[in-house]
């Protein structure tokens, strides 16, 4: 067995690693860590005022400290009806569009963009792409500059304020920011050609969901009171626990999220393929020329729709700008209520941020936080684990680390937001019995043995369940006995092991253990039985289910089972007793 | 790399990566500090990163797991000075507000569960001076761009660093604002240390504190200044705290 692991990723916000474990021709395991340790926020907010929380909040993250609060800032006002003049959303609006900015240059050039051009970090690389390098810089600058005409200053200003904000800029100031946003669009061109046109690898390449905020009127934005899905479901702001989900694994402090049992993206490619057919003017055409069906299943272009964004946000300013220019500065709106409850759903620059609260008697009383990378971190995984089995598939297991580290960098993983990067693993040899006993650890397991026994091999499943019957075995069922599945999944905290033939293309009767999860990423080897069965288990369920699978010799309808299946029977057997 | 040059690492614990952020943010001047020192690691920044002697390290974040323990004491064992960078480092931040490790362990437990870590066991988040001997304390949520700037500056030339040794107050009034403790407005200006430039009392906002608290702050003093003004006990105290991390422990324990 063998473990390639990136303990610390690096040019990621945060401190945060990945792995993967190769058993053979193999992947037996790829897990996302977030070590960033737990800070409980939403316990520290508890029985705050709503201002004090406006003001902790944004420490979540320095990155999308303005997402923070602006998502905070928008819950706030629905739980404590406050009514925001035009002005105040143009502000928060410019605002964003500075922190959009901001972050999506930073990644793009600085985290980014060297992986493709073969240097370890922008300033090396500023050796060969000197103009680039400086001209990103003074875009990021501008970016930031935003952020502190708006917030006060760099990271963590508390200008915005519930109802409003305490100052506004000059008239002079904004004229300043639309002129230098024009003067940049020359290079914000540049940005879009370099970044759509890189040469993405084809691998990881697979359907996903993409999740993101429904703007309001039919436009392309950063913030809306819904939640648009790319199955064509919209879903209200304040149900989103139907989506989310969220629960813990024990390799990260930052908590994981499934949509209907599915791991699903978050972040500019989901805005982009979501509502990309909504950009107006120049975007909508460099939309229209650049993007395409692959967009939706290579996260690894997630780099070019952040460059889509760059330049909506670059087309964007002039307009907000002008439209501030005609309103006056609002006094900021006061409020009187002392209870109520309010969701805030806004996109921080890698995706969906949602923030809601309950307020008692003045006090929060509840805080439930969820951040983009949290919900990416079951997609960050699938994709890892699609890259690493396909370039072992292809004989390329030399690039598997590399390539992981660039699906995880595509991602800009905010790790502070959820809670450094990749690790490749041999696994040892007769791995399977460890892993066994790992399971038998979390509890006593309940095996289910499928396959058809009228086809050689694939019986094997049922074989061995039959077998484990016979030797008195409780808590030992197959496929046929099953009636009601959801029964299945009535074990409490039990493990599932299911006992099936697992083409893995190795040698005839070669066992392995591998989560249930990964045999659903992999169509190759997913049996048309455990997709149908999945359907009914929650994502807790699923996490705790494992395929005992054996490597056939044949499938031959109306053959026997063969020599080396019937030798890991016995060994299995052996092993579980 | 250069030999005369001295060897910098930039470390981040468990925090929001804002000092790391902002030291990045340093747009004109961030070639100009890969120049000037020999950055050996600075993770956030670049992959190519030696973990050997430094001679300055400067470390954000608060110590949160059990790995970050190690990580800390191995950073001083390597590094001829340490330099703590935010409130985070200095007195371990908004996640430090649990004073009590019983409720600390009770909050944990009501977020995470009866899960146990399979990587790193958490620990009840404190600032590094509680581990190892700190040289240097650079305030701050985030630090801001001009101290780290200067600080860096007069390290490099083997100089110790100046800090503001004043309360935000100093600066509002060299801002010539108005004060808002007058105007009846929570700020806790008098008890914070300076260097932010009093940026929330320039946009008529009162200060909430979040560079942490000055040396010798007078707490009792601001606790009894709001009570004037009105304000209640738990709010006075639960304010005070947010961001003072460690550095308000023996005032709560009084009052």
């Amino acid at each position: 067995m063998k473990k390639i692991s990136i303990d610390h990723l690096s040019r990621v916000e945060g401190n945060g690693g990945i792995s993967a474990v190769i058993d053979g021709k193999k992947v037996t395991d790829v897990k996302f860590s977030i070590y960033e340790g737990p800070r409980l926020v939403e316990r520290l907010t508890l029985g705050k005022t709503p201002e004090e929380d406006v003001n902790i909040v944004p420490r979540i993250c320095a990155i999308c400290t303005l997402s923070h609060k602006y998502a905070a800032l928008r819950a706030m006002e629905k739980a404590l009806s406050v009514k925001v003049p035009e002005k105040v959303s143009l502000f928060r609006e410019l605002m964003h569009l500075g922190e959009m900015i901001e972050s999506h240059s930073l990644h793009l050039y600085y985290l980014a963009l060297p992986d493709y051009v073969g240097f370890p970090n922008a300033i090396a690389m500023a050796s060969k792409f000197e103009f680039e390098v400086k001209i990103a810089l003074e875009m990021k600058e501008f970016g930031n500059h935003i952020m502190k005409t708006a917030s006060g200053r760099f990271i963590h200003g508390e200008n915005p304020v519930i109802g409003g904000f305490g100052k506004y800029p000059s008239e002079e100031d904004l004229i300043w920011i639309k002129a230098r946003a024009i003067q940049f669009m020359p290079f914000v061109y540049k940005t879009v050609s370099l970044f759509c046109e890189l040469d993405y690898p084809d691998c990881p390449e697979e359907e996903t969901i993409h999740v993101c905020c429904n703007p309001s009127k039919n436009e392309y934005g950063f913030a809306g009171d819904e939640i648009i899905i790319s199955t064509g479901e919209i879903v209200p702001g304040e149900d989103y626990k139907s989506l989310t989900n969220e629960f813990i694994v024990s390799h990260s402090y930052a908590k994981h999220s499934l949509y209907k049992g599915k791991p699903y993206s978050v972040g500019a490619l989901a805005r982009i393929s979501n509502l990309g057919e909504r950009l107006k003017g120049e975007s909508a055409k460099m939309y229209k020329k650049y993007f395409n069906e692959r967009w939706k299943i290579n996260p690894l272009f997630n780099n070019a729709a952040q460059a889509l964004e760059i330049f909506y946000a670059f087309e964007r300013i002039p307009e907000v700008i002008n439209k501030m220019l005609k309103l006056p500065d609002p006094p900021i709106v006061e409020y009187k209520a002392q209870n109520g409850a309010g969701t805030g759903t806004v996109e921080a620059p890698r995706g969906l941020l949602i923030h809601s609260y309950a307020i008692t008697d003045g006090l929060v009383s509840y805080t439930d936080i969820i951040t983009p990378t949290a919900q990416n971190t079951e997609d960050v995984e699938r994709y890892c684990y699609i890259a690493a089995q396909t370039l072992l598939d292809r004989g390329d297991e030399d690039k598997i680390r590399d390539r992981m580290d660039l699906v995880v960098r595509a991602y800009d993983p905010c790790i502070s937001c959820s809670a450094h990067l990749a690790e490749v693993q041999k696994a040892p040899v007769d791995d399977w019995m460890t892993k066994l006993e790992e399971i038998k650890g979390k509890g006593s397991p309940v095996f289910v043995g499928i396959g058809n026994r009228d086809q050689a091999d694939d019986g094997a499943g049922i074989e061995l369940a039959l077998r484990m019957k016979k030797w008195g075995m409780k808590d030992v069922f197959f496929e046929e006995e099953i009636e009601d599945k959801k029964s299945l999944w009535q074990n409490g905290d039990r493990p599932l092991v299911f006992l099936d033939a697992v083409n893995f293309k190795e040698d005839p009767g070669q066992v392995s253990v591998i989560p249930l999860v990964f045999i659903l990423h992999n169509a190759g080897l997913s049996h048309r039985f455990l997709p149908f069965i999945t359907a009914t288990a929650n994502y807790g369920q699923l996490k705790n289910s494992y395929v005992l699978g054996i490597q056939p010799a044949s499938l031959e309808k109306g053959g026997e089972i063969s020599e080396p299946v019937q030798m890991a029977i016995r060994k299995i057997l052996e092993a579980i007793h | 790399m250069n030999k005369d040059k001295l060897k910098i690492g930039i470390y981040e614990l468990t925090g929001c990566a804002g000092d790391a952020l902002l030291i990045l943010d340093c747009e004109k001047e961030l070639i100009d500090i890969f120049k000037a020192a020999d950055i050996q690691s600075f993770v956030m920044a670049k992959s190519d990163n030696i973990e050997g002697e430094l001679d300055v390290a400067f470390v954000e974040g608060s110590v949160s797991t059990e790995k970050e323990v190690k990580e800390v004491r191995d950073i001083r064992k390597r590094a001829k000075v340490i330099v703590a960078i935010g409130i985070c480092a200095s007195f371990g931040g908004i996640q430090a507000a649990f004073l009590d490790r019983k409720d600390w362990k009770r909050n944990f437990k009501k977020i995470y569960g009866d899960l146990e870590m399979i990587h790193t066991k958490p620990v009840h988040s404190k600032p590094i001076d509680a581990y190892v001997k700190v040289d240097y304390y650079l305030p701050g949520c985030p630090i801001g761009k001009e101290q780290f700037l200067a600080t860096f500056n007069r390290i490099l030339r083997g100089n110790p660093p100046e800090l503001y040794r004043f309360p935000v107050c100093v600066e509002c009034k060299w801002n010539e604002n108005d004060c808002l403790l007058n105007k009846g407005m929570p700020c806790l200006g008098p008890v914070t240390q300076a260097g932010c430039g009093s940026i929330c009392i320039n946009h008529n906002l009162p200060c909430v504190g979040c560079w942490g608290p000055v040396e010798g702050a007078n707490f009792t003093s601001e606790f009894h200044l709001l009570r004037e003004k009105g304000f209640d006990v738990d709010y006075i105290k639960k304010k005070m705290a947010n961001f003072s991390g460690t550095g308000i422990a023996d005032f709560l324990r009084k009052y």
